[in-house]
């Protein structure tokens, strides 16, 4: 059971650790196209960390709304935003 | 205990980040990612709040609003990005004119 303990501690660290790295990516790169990549990922992320919380239902409707639907969303306007040659 | 404080410390994180990129960055779609991921943070301090006692099952209550706040998040941020769209067409750049432009 200890080591159960010292791995659960371990991922814990890791998760939220790369939570917000992966948000600090998004927040701070250069192109825009990276940026909703990295928020996707994010969006995965952060359902992966719901269901360690115990919250099932919640990493589902975060895996079908926050990561594909709003990327989804997110790409399209900013292929509309390229096509009006807007930076 | 220790998974309440690590979720709880990177909700704040998350939030904190997002604020500060909201305040500095210009360009619209880096405001509403950056929304966006302040509404996350927000989801993750209740969602950890929500396992109080280890070992138990945890509170469905938080659950059941941070469901509901996905969608009311997801809702707002097509609306916002239609008008970040209606914004580009008229005045021709993805930004919010400044007052020292005037």
């Amino acid at each position: 059971m200890e080591t159960l303990a010292i791995v659960e501690f371990v991922f814990d660290m890791l998760l939220s650790s790369s939570l917000l790295f992966v948000a600090y990516k998004t927040l701070t790169c250069k192109d825009l196209f990276q940026a909703i990549v990295f928020f996707i990922v994010f969006g995965l992320l952060i359902s992966v960390a719901w269901g360690r919380l115990g919250a099932y239902d919640v990493a589902m409707a975060e895996v079908v709304i926050g990561a594909g639907l709003t990327g989804a969303l997110l790409l399209s306007a900013l292929v509309k935003l390229k096509k009006m040659n807007i930076d | 205990m220790s998974t309440l404080f690590f979720y709880a410390v990177a909700g704040i994180g998350l939030f904190c980040t997002g604020l500060y990129t909201l305040i500095v960055q210009a360009h619209l779609l880096r405001k509403l990612l950056a929304i966006n991921i302040m509404g996350s943070g927000v989801f993750l301090l209740l969602v950890s709040l929500s396992m109080r006692t280890a070992g138990t099952q945890p509170d469905p209550v938080p659950h059941a609003m941070v469901i509901t706040g996905i969608v009311v998040a997801i809702s707002a941020t097509a609306l916002a990005l239609v008008f970040m769209i209606k914004i580009a067409l008229k005045t021709g750049k993805a930004e919010l004119s400044s007052l020292e432009e005037k």
